[in-house]
Parts: structure tokens; C-alpha cells; sequence
């Protein structure tokens, strides 16, 4: 997890950024685990625009300029004065290039004396971005934990115990530090993070073997190994880190409360951000990886059910199994047809666990929640909305914007947190597309009349009768706003209780959801009937979703 | 420009590969670092079920990973084995009965040795990659197996220690029938994940049982769907058909001892739909189609492929790869 008070680049040690304000236009790159998304931004009358964006496979892109020359192409066909403007008419020349890269993979293995003092490191180490395999003297035996921590895989190893050693663990730390060194013997170039009082043993390993001590007499230690195992996962622009730096400067510049949620096929990212308690302070964040909350990653039968709960193909569980495994295989290929439904379904129980993972970040509704990601640019933007509602079941009206055009993690790399507001300022409105307003009500019951909706925008008010157990629709589209009128037969749950509500809408390419269904969501047990009731709920929200 | 570059390359063949074999604590090396090995000399034995026995630190100063020899302990003998750790006067020692034998799936040298857990070899000739070895490496002399129904079909006792390619469907069923048959190992395009369990299932089986058993690899080429063999992997499988080849597992790869340049290579354009509803079919890249809605109302960048077997089609960019 990260904590930080001011929306610098953390931990990353990320070297400087090119200033892309003094030229014309420059070009970013995300390059994610499936995909690479890139965009062409230039300087139009006074401020920075976004011309043009796409993404393509990840592993084509070993070189970006292709990538690059394929936007700028078009970036001349449309317009050849702007370009000749910004200086983009000649073929070949390649603008200055942000660039954010997503995490690769890293896995830590985790030794520990107790199962108590295990589970605690792994909690640190996952909420850093780590996978971890764990293993303690209690539980695992040495040859099994020997086996685990020298597969080449592995990139890390965390040895810890509590400082001062709790009784249950005195016994047992000099057994634990001569294993672990046993293994840093045959594993020479493993990193040992040495944890509590372990970290009074870095003599016991092999000269050459990388130690790193974290003690933990005092202070908050959960956050400064946090905060030590994402700087040694992280490199350089890493787009997770970069993320959290760009949600902070946005919830600087719109002066909103924002929660960022980001998955992808290496993990998952929920961060939120506020601003500063006076106009100029900067905004304070909190963020907490999650890497089990990967998008389709199945390393159980409770993470297959799990995708299974939400699953709208008619699929048996072993060919359920087998797709979810060609997707982490292949997960820039077949995302038209069943791979957009298969991508849905993944993508909830993705974001239930992300939200699970990251209970620690629970509280009020934001005003925006953000969608950043690849995996949610896979399903259409309404469909992302729907998939939001369905997976974090919590009572209160936000908007909902999607980074589509995968802006923000190169933006995010920029190291000045002046240029970078300046940018993201101007940018905004090109790079986050509004999905539209969500609210989500609990304590309307199902099937009965639940109450009534006006929403005005300019002058023609729209009025909706709304049904407990269903979802209410109000076409609003982007660039739209008013103000809804919700009054209800009973009192529900909005964020706050009461029967009569007055909620600013704006819109987006979903307009205003109003969600009446179960908080938390109760789906039938029966595989067949669940999918007709999750269908019918994404034939409202995803009509085109077989066509 | 050219788009093909944005269309994702699939190694084909990769030049003197540099494989690992995995080993456990307790396996002992008998190779040497810089030996030069042929397929089926012997590198290590592997403990079948390795166990930890704690003995008194000797004499002589040792090291996690060295070869601890057998002594004479208090009561009876102390087992030969690895040393694990050394901790307040007691040795952790990893050790077990019935060791299997770990041979070199092909000719080249041995270029690290890491107790207890890998020996690296430098390979000579090309390999073949592929996404998983279910198995221990193995070699044998490569048998490709006709159509692309059904391989339980056309298994027969003449391939017994011969390595077959399953080019269509192959289950669990028919490899573990292979296994029975003496077959050494096969290569098969793809394999669901119930059929690997079951494949890892049926070999752990054989491995409880005393005797020693050959390995016997299964290298899956491709995913976890049905599919066929792509047709560029297909010719150069048909032209090592008869010869020698290993399979090893880090990396999953086909290894044989011809050079790339003995190898047949597609087109540069050739490329294969490897999703989507042309999925399994191939032809040449005829350019880049711009982005496309798909179905299921998202859009996707998208390329022209003049296909081997019909008319002209825009695929997903995603759903499709090149050979190189």
C-alpha cells in the first residue's frame, strides 16, 4: 500500500520525463501485460488535445514506432494542416514519448517462523504488488519451503518475524534465518528482505547475497515494508506507481474525491484519492495493490467459482476452466463474441476480489469513481458501468468515467507535479470518457413499486417510475448534466438514508443508472437461472453485446 | 507502412537454446560443469520422495548444496545426501531411496550446475518452442502421426520409444494408451486443463511404484482449446519426422540436432488465426484494415488476410500471429 500526502511519484525512482509542454506534440505508450495503448496528443489553439489513440497486442510491439507511425498516419489523413502544424508531416519523425510500463509479474517468496507472522507479511507484500508463495516453520517443511523459494520464478525472498520475537517464534528464528540462508547459498543473486527481528541476522548470509533489513522497533512498520517492497518491485515508470500519481494530481486539479480502480492481467490497483482540505494543498491518496485480483486468474476451484457466479456463456466448468486459461495465455486475442462475455465475467469476480483485497480502502461513496486498465476498455463502456455495479455493492450516487484512451499511467510518470497538473488539467476532458451516474439505493424491495425519478436537464424534465429489484435507465449523454429527483416510498440507503433525494446527474455513454437491485447482490442458485437474470441485466446496459 | 510488424511473431525456431533441468534438494549431480553430453548420458539421480534426516555437523566444513557422503551414526548409517542447512550443531540433510535417472534430451554441454535446484545445458541444433512440458525432459526418434482426428486411432506398438506428434485432437486417454504402449513422449497442439491434471495424475501414479520408470513427456505446443497444428510448425515437425529429437521443459521446446537453416520457414507474410470465428485458418497478411467494430460492440484494430482456403478476411489484429 501507499500513503502518501503529496501526489509525487513514489518509489519508483523513475527518471525524468521529457517536458512535452514546450513542444508541439509527443506520443505515449502504456504497455500493459496484453496490450499497448498508445496516443498522440498535440498542442491545438492553447491547450494540449488528444488526436488520436489505439491499442494494439503487447508482444507486437517489441518497437513502438510502428505503432506510433500508424496514429500519426492518421492523425495526416485527417487533418494535414494540423499536422503540418505540429510538426508531424514528415513520415518517420517520432514526437517525444511518454511512456508508462505495466508491472511485470514478481514473485516473492515468503518465510515466516509462526503461520500468524506469514499471513501478516503476505498481507504487506501483496498490498506492495507482490505475488507470494508463503511458508512457515509451524507449517511447511524446510524441503518443501527449500523447493518453493528456488524456482526461477521467484525474484524476492521476505524472511520475518515479529521484533522482538513473539515466545512462539524465539525458538524457531534461528532455524527459519539458516534456512532461508541455505537458500540465498544456491540462489545467489535472490534479494533477502529480512523483516523484525530477522533483520539482526543479515551475517548469517552468504557474502554477495543482497540483504535489505526492516527492522520494526517503531513507527508504523506494515506501511515502511509497504512501502520497501514496492520500490523493489516497481521499475522504472511503472504504470501501477504512475497511476497512483496521476489519480492524486486529478483529485488536485477537478477538486473531486476519486477512487481509481485498475485491472489487468498482471494484478490489480484500488486507490483513493482527496484533495487537499484548502485550494492548493495537495491531495492525499491511499492505494493498495492487489496481484490475486489478475484478471482470469484461476489458481483455484474457489477462484473458478468465483468467475463461474458471474459467467453469462453457456460454458460446462472444465471448458469455463479451459477459457479463462487460453485468456491468460493469449489475452489480446478473441475479445469480440463469447471473449467479450468471458471478459465480463472475469472482470467482476477481478474486481470482488480487488475490492475484498482492499477492504482497508472502504468508505463513503466518492464523486468519481475512475476505470483504468485494459481489461476495461475489453467490454463496451456501459457494459463497464454494469460490471461496476454488479461487483462493488455500495449504496451512493457517483460518476463513473472510464481513461479509455490509457492516458494516465504515462502522464503519471511525468516527475513534476506542476507540469504534470498542468497537463492532466488540459487533458482531462479528452482522456477520461464519462460513462455517466451511478446510484445504487439498498432497501428497495424487489418487485415492488420503489418510487419515482425526475430528472431535469435544461428544460424538458424526464420522469421515471422506478421498481425495486431492477435497474433504471435515463438516457443522458456525455457533456450533459441536471439534477435528479429521487423520492422513494420508504427510506433507502444513498450514501446516506431517507425517502426524498436531490443528485446532481452528468452524463455519459450509459446516461444515469439508477440500481434498485439487492445490496449486497443475491443471484439464484441455479446456474441456468442465474445467467437468464445477469443476461437480462446486460441486455439492458450491453444490447449489443451478441450482435 | 508495413503492418506487419504489429502482427504478434511466434518463435518458430530458436538457435542453440540454453535449456534447464530442474532438480529438487536431495538429487545428486553427476555431471560435470563443461561436460560436453549426448542425448542419454546421465546428468543427476532424482529422489523419488526426498526426506530431511538431521544428523551432527561433522568434521569437515560444509555448505548448503554439497554432497554430504554416507557415515556411521549412533545408531546405524547415516544416509548419503544434499545438505540442506546447518543449524546449532545439526545438519538438515535431504536424502531418499529409489533414485530415477535424469539423462540429457540432447547433445551439448553442461554450462551451470545449481544444487538442488537446476542443471543448465547449452544445446546444440535448434529448438521448437512450445507453452508447457507435462513431465520429465526425454528424447526419442520423432513419429508424426497421420490426419487430424482422432490419435488414439493411429497409435501402434511400432512407435513403442519413438516420440509422436498428435497433429488434431489428443486426450488424456490416448496418452496415457501411448505411455502404456512404451511410446517416450509426444507432442500434441493443445490440451484441456482437466486432460493435463489427469496426464500429471497418471504419471505421479507410476511414479509410486519402485521400478524406475522412463520419462515420459508431453510438450503441448499451443493452449488449452482444440486446434490443429499451424501449418509452419506442421512442416518442420514432417521434416524432423524419423530423426532424433529431445523434449525439454525450461523452456518448453522441441530440441533437435539440425541447425535452423536445415529447417523448412514460412513466408514472412504467412500468417494463422489463432481466435475469433476464422480461428485455425491461414493465409498472407494483405495489410492493415483499420479499427473495426467486433462482436460484442467493442473495436479493434484489424488486418486483411488473404486466406490459404477462400476468399479475403479482416481479423483482429489480437487473433493473429506470425512465424519467425
Amino acid at each position: 500500500m501507499t500513503d502518501a500526502a503529496t501526489p509525487a511519484r513514489t518509489a519508483g525512482s523513475t527518471p525524468a520525463r521529457p517536458a512535452p509542454a514546450r513542444r508541439d506534440a509527443f506520443v505515449t505508450l502504456d504497455r500493459g501485460s496484453a496490450t499497448c495503448a498508445a496516443t498522440v496528443v498535440g498542442r491545438v489553439g492553447r491547450r494540449w488535445r488528444l488526436l488520436a489513440a489505439t491499442a494494439v497486442p503487447a508482444p507486437a510491439v517489441k518497437e513502438p514506432d510502428a505503432l506510433f507511425e500508424l496514429l500519426l498516419d492518421r492523425v495526416r489523413a485527417a487533418d494535414p494542416a494540423l499536422a503540418a502544424d505540429l510538426r508531424l508531416a514528415e513520415p518517420g519523425r517520432i514526437p517525444p514519448t511518454v511512456e508508462a510500463v505495466g508491472s511485470l509479474p514478481a514473485h516473492a517468496v515468503v518465510m515466516a517462523a509462526t503461520e500468524v507472522a506469514r499471513q501478516r507479511l503476505e498481507a504487506d507484500a501483496a498490498a506492495a504488488g507482490w505475488r507470494t508463495t508463503g511458508a512457515s516453520a509451524e507449517r511447511v517443511d524446510p524441503l518443501e519451503t527449500t523447493r518453493l523459494a528456488t524456482r526461477p520464478d521467484v525474484t524476492a525472498l521476505v524472511v520475518g518475524t515479529s521484533d522482538p520475537p513473539a515466545a512462539d517464534e524465539r525458538d524457531l528464528v534461528g532455524e527459519l534465518v539458516a534456512l532461508a540462508a541455505g537458500v540465498a547459498e544456491r540462489r545467489p543473486e535472490l534479494p533477502v528482505i529480512l523483516v523484525g527481528a530477522a533483520a539482526a541476522r543479515a551475517s548469517e548470509f552468504p557474502l554477495g547475497t543482497e540483504v535489505v533489513a526492516v527492522p520494526r522497533p517503531h513507527g508504523d512498520p506494515a506501511l515502511d515494508l509497504r512501502a520497501i517492497l514496492a520500490a523493489r518491485r516497481a521499475g522504472s515508470a511503472d504504470a501501477r506507481q504512475a497511476l497512483i500519481a496521476a489519480t492524486a494530481t486529478l483529485a488536485e486539479v477537478l477538486d473531486l474525491r476519486i477512487e481509481l480502480l485498475e485491472v489487468g492481467m498482471s494484478g490489480a490497483l484500488r486507490a483513493r484519492a482527496e484533495p487537499g482540505a484548502e485550494p492548493g494543498a495537495p491531495s492525499r491518496i491511499t492505494a493498495v495493490e492487489a496481484p490475486s485480483a489478475a484478471l482470469g486468474l484461476v489458481e483455484d476451484d474457489a477462484a473458478l467459482d468465483r468467475v463461474e457466479a458471474w459467467a453469462t456463456l453457456g460454458l460446462d466448468r472444465a471448458r469455463l476452466r479451459d477459457r479463462l486459461a487460453e485468456l491468460r495465455l493469449a489475452p489480446w486475442a478473441d475479445l469480440g463474441g463469447d471473449g467479450a462475455l468471458l471478459r465480463a465475467a472475469a472482470l467482476r469476480a477481478a474486481l470482488e476480489r480487488l475490492v475484498a483485497a482492499a477492504a482497508e480502502l472502504d468508505g463513503p461513496p466518492p464523486d468519481l469513481v475512475l476505470l483504468a486498465g485494459g481489461a476495461w476498455s475489453s467490454i463496451p463502456a456501459p457494459a463497464a458501468l454494469l460490471v461496476l455495479a454488479d461487483a462493488l455493492r455500495r449504496p451512493g450516487v457517483v460518476q463513473v468515467a472510464l481513461d479509455s484512451a490509457r492516458l494516465l499511467a504515462p502522464l503519471g510518470t511525468i516527475e513534476d507535479a506542476v507540469e504534470r497538473a498542468r497537463l492532466l488539467g488540459e487533458l482531462v476532458a479528452d482522456a477520461l470518457v464519462p460513462i455517466g451516474t451511478l446510484a445504487i439505493a439498498r432497501g428497495a424491495r424487489a418487485g415492488r413499486h420503489a418510487g419515482h425519478l425526475r430528472l431535469t436537464v435544461g428544460d424538458a424534465p424526464v420522469d421515471l417510475q422506478l421498481a425495486g429489484g431492477r435497474l433504471a435507465l435515463v438516457d443522458l449523454p456525455p457533456g450533459q448534466a441536471g439534477a435528479a429527483e429521487l423520492d422513494f416510498r420508504n427510506p433507502v440507503d444513498l450514501g446516506v438514508r431517507g425517502k426524498r433525494f436531490v443528485v446532481r446527474a452528468t452524463g455519459g455513454l450509459a446516461g444515469m443508472v439508477v440500481d434498485l437491485r439487492e445490496v449486497p447482490l443475491r443471484l439464484p442458485e441455479r446456474a441456468d437461472e442465474r445467467r437468464d437474470v445477469l443476461a437480462s441485466w446486460e441486455a439492458a446496459l450491453w444490447p449489443e453485446r451478441d450482435r | 507502412m508495413s503492418g506487419t510488424p504489429l502482427v504478434i511473431v511466434r518463435p518458430l525456431l530458436v538457435g542453440a537454446p540454453r535449456v534447464r533441468i530442474p532438480l529438487r534438494p536431495g538429487d545428486r549431480i553427476l555431471a560435470n560443469l563443461g561436460a560436453s553430453v549426448v542425448a542419454g548420458d546421465l546428468l543427476a539421480e532424482r529422489v523419488r520422495d526426498p526426506r530431511l534426516v538431521e544428523t551432527s555437523s561433522g568434521s569437515a566444513a560444509s555448505h548448503p548444496g554439497a554432497w554430504i557422503p554416507a557415515e556411521p551414526a549412533r545408531r546405524g548409517t547415516a544416509p548419503a545426501g544434499e545438505l540442506l542447512f546447518e543449524h546449532g550443531g545439526r545438519r538438515r540433510i535431504a536424502t531418499g531411496p529409489h533414485p530415477d535417472l535424469v539423462a540429457a534430451p540432447a547433445a551439448g554441454r553442461v554450462v551451470a550446475i545449481h544444487p538442488g535446484v537446476e542443471l543448465v545445458l547449452q544445446l546444440d541444433g535448434t529448438g521448437i518452442p512450445g507453452t508447457e512440458l507435462l513431465g520429465d525432459p526425454g528424447y526419442g526418434r520423432l513419429a508424426l502421426l497421420p490426419g487430424d482426428g482422432d490419435g488414439r486411432i493411429s497409435l501402434e506398438v511400432a512407435h513403442a520409444g519413438a516420440i509422436v506428434v498428435f497433429p488434431g485432437r489428443a486426450d488424456a486417454e490416448s496418452l496415457t494408451r501411448a505411455r502404456a504402449m512404451g511410446i517416450a513422449g509426444a507432442v500434441v497442439p493443445a490440451l484441456a486443463e482437466r486432460d493435463r491434471r489427469d496426464v500429471v495424475a497418471s504419471e505421479a501414479r507410476q511414479r509410486a511404484g519402485l521400478h524406475r520408470l522412463a520419462p515420459f513427456p508431453v510438450l503441448i505446443l499451443d493452449g488449452y482449446l482444440r486446434r490443429s497444428l499451424a501449418g509452419p510448425v506442421r512442416e518442420i515437425l514432417a521434416a524432423l519426422a524419423g530423426s532424433e529429437v529431445g523434449l525439454v521443459g525450461g523452456p518448453p521446446m522441441l530440441v533437435t540436432a539440425l541447425s535452423s537453416g536445415d529447417l523448412p520457414l514460412p513466408d514472412p507474410d504467412h500468417v494463422r488465426v489463432r481466435g475469433g470465428p476464422e480461428a485455425g485458418r491461414e493465409g498472407r497478411f494483405a495489410g492493415l484494415a483499420g479499427p473495426r467494430r467486433v462482436t460484442g460492440g467493442i473495436v479493434v484494430e484489424t488486418a486483411r488476410i488473404l486466406l490459404d482456403d477462400g476468399p479475403e478476411a479482416v481479423v483482429a489484429l489480437g487473433d493473429l500471429e506470425r512465424f519467425a
